[in-house]
């Protein structure tokens, strides 16, 4: 559905995309995984044709997006990073200008503004001003104004930043279920956990380059070690911190150690020196490694950066 | 105390680091007292207005009508105007050319000389003022500056009517038998050459003999004692019907003031789009970039005409301005200053970086404009430089364009030109502000 090649996109002398070829095929939820200044929006931006590309090329549906005709558009919604609104008109009427701007009229229009309210559950709020929304609420009609035009592709560019949980969960119900209907998606995020839960296909973009690409399992198969292994960081187990650096990764944060050991380094090796720094077995806790520990891996960096 | 010092030491650095603010509290109020003083003749040893352009029509062959018309031509407040420069080949200014030119907008005012100047019968001297009394400031200070001059000048033409006067009554051999006598007595009096005197008595200069040094002498006890005897009739060329005259010379530039603030207003409005992302949503929407911008001109346009319409009607409701006798022109003419206005609000937008720069920008447009366009003071009391620079800006052409309307009651061809300059300062200004929009960064 969507094919770029060797996009990039600078700004001045910042380089924000470097060389982007992605292939999304129809009804896919594709996540795009990256800290803030990866060059997500940059690439929403390209794909909505909101600007041009310094060079790559851009084929949706096999037609060139340019910047030039946006006649081609009404295929695709785009879910701006920020609250795009009038906040000073009300849900409704937000929801009438976008819809006329598509091009819909009259009796369909009012139809689609009716099921777009009732969706994200605004129908009873639909003539307050969107100004005096919670910061949820105006998320929700946020993202649900690039639906009333029934896309085949949506842009969601981080549409749950400074969210409740309610909220977020509503919105990760509702495009779920888009996506089951035939929707693609192509999702924005430096939350591992929502790459993680929503898409079927995630890419790991970072300084503008797609660092690793495939779906949840295929990523993490390309981490060289099989679990991460957490345990307090304390001053009875700063020695024992000290020697497994050199068996595998080790990092620290939220006063915890986090160990992800190299291939050769067994399990029981483990086990055993922690029993030589005499640490009993209950302070170690298993788990599954993360994005988090793959992006970590690939780029030096976490997420959260 | 510590917490105040920091606290201010924030203060100051947020206001020096906030440009705008910076150019609206120093640069805006300088440039201001600027054209203040010009107004009001504070600038360097000259005081008082200059090259107020004055028709002169001189129909009297008396050699004392050219020595008042080139004592006016000697007064640097006024510009004498004394052939009609509009009609091929030039010729000498007539009361009816004058009457034209005035109500063609050429000038405000001129003094007719009539043939009658020095009556036959009586003492004392006849004028006519012709005048387009559309700003009141303007008259005042005219029709003063005039008198001053006639006055002071009064005593040399005084002198020559009351020699006809006694030639009329006395017949020529006696007054010059007269004319001695009051030489004679006079130098007695005051002293002085008898024969030197008599002959100034002879060529009319009795009142310089009486009021001593006209040119130098306080003119104000003589003015009142002369007024009595020159009689100046003034005639209004345009706005005699006009219903409220006051609250219709003002209204214009009350009105364009409160337009521009409202427009720049909404150039301000454009950014937080900007910034909220809607652009981006509308431009990722089947919407060009020009239909952005012209979707803005369009509605800025419209606010302009509803606040102009709506402020003219309160000044009809309040002031009783004749607002509903050229309702149709006076619309023509407010979409034509709304135009204007709107584009001068694009601009705005397009060369600010920022909603802050913006209204930066705007404050000091808006300002200096209206000082310079006439909103706030008469233009014809600025000097010659600052005329001509007014005539480039929009709130000129709209203030002329309403009192065009509400004081001349022009008719719909009389308007074009000054309609036809209006939309082409839009044109022009959207012109500049479309194309600096391409170039800008205002959609990334
Ligand atoms: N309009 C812009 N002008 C200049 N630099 C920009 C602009 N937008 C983004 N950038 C830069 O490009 C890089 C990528 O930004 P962006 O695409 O917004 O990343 P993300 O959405 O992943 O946070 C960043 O370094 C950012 O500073
Ligand atoms: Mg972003």
């Amino acid at each position: 559905m969507l094919i770029t090649r060797d996009l990039v996109k600078r700004y001045g002398p910042q380089l924000a995309l470097d060389g982007v070829s992605l292939d999304i095929g129809r009804g896919e939820f594709f996540g795009l995984l990256g800290p803030n200044g990866a060059g997500k929006s940059t690439f929403m931006s390209l794909v909505a044709g909101l600007r041009p590309p310094d060079a790559g090329s851009l084929t949706l549906d096999g037609v060139a997006v340019t910047t030039a005709d946006p006649s081609t558009r009404t295929a695709l919604g785009l879910v701006p990073q920020s609250i795009a609104l009038f906040e000073d008109l009300s849900a409704e009427q937000n929801l009438r200008v976008f819809g006329e701007l598509y091009g819909l009229r009259g009796a369909l229009l009012r139809e689609r503004i009716d099921e777009a309210l009732e969706a994200v559950q605004l129908a009873d709020r639909r003539r307050d001003q969107v100004k005096k929304f919670s910061g949820g609420m105006q998320r929700r009609l946020n993202l649900v104004v690039s639906l009333l035009h029934r896309p085949k592709l949506l842009l969601c560019d981080e549409p749950t930043v400074g969210i409740d949980p309610q909220s977020r969960n509503a919105i990760f119900d509702f495009l779920e279920a888009r996506n089951r209907e035939g929707l693609t998606i192509i999702y924005s995020t430096h939350y591992m956990e929502e790459a993680t839960r929503l898409c079927s296909r995630i890419g790991i973009i970072d300084h503008g380059r797609i660092h690793a690409l495939g779906t949840l399992e295929e990523l993490l198969t390309r981490l060289p070690f099989a679990d991460e292994i957490a345990f307090p960081a304390t001053p009875f187990t700063a020695e024992f911190a000290a020697r497994l650096a050199e068996h595998g990764e080790l990092t620290t944060a939220d006063g915890e150690h986090l160990f992800r050991s190299r291939p050769e380094f067994k399990t029981s090796a483990f086990y055993a020196l922690a029993e030589e720094c005499q640490l009993p077995a209950r302070l170690f806790v298993t788990r599954r490694p993360t994005l988090e520990a793959l992006f970590l891996h690939l780029t030096g960096r976490t997420l959260r950066e | 105390m510590r917490v105040i010092l920091t606290l201010v030491r924030k203060d100051i650095a947020n206001f020096l680091r906030n440009r705008p603010a910076v150019v609206i509290t120093f640069l805006v109020p300088i440039a201001l007292i600027y054209i203040f003083g010009f107004v009001f003749g504070l600038n360097g040893k000259d005081n008082g207005p200059t090259g107020i352009r004055l028709g002169v029509v001189n129909e009297s062959a008396s050699p004392a009508a050219q020595k008042l018309v080139d004592a006016l031509k000697g007064e640097k407040t006024f510009r004498v105007i004394s052939v009609d420069y509009t009609a091929k080949p030039e010729h000498p200014l007539t009361e009816a050319d004058a009457r034209r030119l005035i109500h063609d907008r050429e000038f405000n005012f001129a003094l007719v000389i009539p043939s009658d100047f020095i009556p036959d019968r009586g003492l004392g001297l006849r004028l006519k003022i012709l005048s387009d009394p559309r700003n009141e400031i303007e008259t005042q200070t005219v029709n003063g500056l005039l008198q001053k001059t006639i006055f002071s000048n009064v005593p040399q033409l005084l002198g020559q009517s009351l020699q006809a006067s006694a030639k009329r009554f006395l017949g020529d051999e006696r007054t010059k038998k007269f004319n001695a006598d009051l030489a004679g007595a006079v130098t007695s009096a005051f002293g002085g050459d008898a024969e030197e005197t008599r002959q100034t008595i002879e060529s009319g200069g009795i009142g310089a003999v009486l009021g001593g040094d006209s040119a130098t002498a306080n003119t104000q006890p003589k003015a009142d004692f002369f007024s009595r005897l020159v009689k100046i009739e003034n005639v209004q060329i345009a706005g005699k019907d006009v219903k409220s005259p006051a609250a219709t010379r003002v209204v214009g530039g009350w009105a364009m003031m409160f337009l521009l603030f409202a427009v720049s207003a909404g150039s301000a409005a454009f950014f937080d789009e900007k910034n909220a992302g809607l652009f981006q949503r509308l431009l990722s929407a089947p919407v060009r970039r020009s239909q952005l911008l012209w979707s803005r001109f369009v509605y800025g346009i419209l606010l302009g005409l509803v606040q102009l319409t709506t402020l003219f009607c309160a000044g009809r409701l309040l002031y009783g301005i004749d607002v509903f006798g050229h309702f149709g022109n006076l619309v023509v003419v407010c979409t034509a200053a709304a135009a204007a206005c709107a584009a001068f609000g694009m601009f705005i937008a397009a060369f600010s970086p920022n909603a802050q720069a913006a209204n930066g920008l705007s404050t000091f447009l808006v300002l200096t404009m209206s000082a310079t366009g006439g909103a706030w003071f008469p233009i014809g009391l600025m000097p010659e430089f600052m005329q001509r620079i007014a005539k480039f800006t929009l709130v000129y052409w709209s203030m002329e364009g309403f009192s065009r309307v509400l004081w001349a009651g022009n008719s719909l061809v009389e308007l074009l030109p000054t309609v036809g300059i209006l939309l082409a300062i839009a044109a022009g200004v959207m012109a500049v502000a479309i194309w600096r929009f391409n170039r800008g960064a205002v959609f990334d």
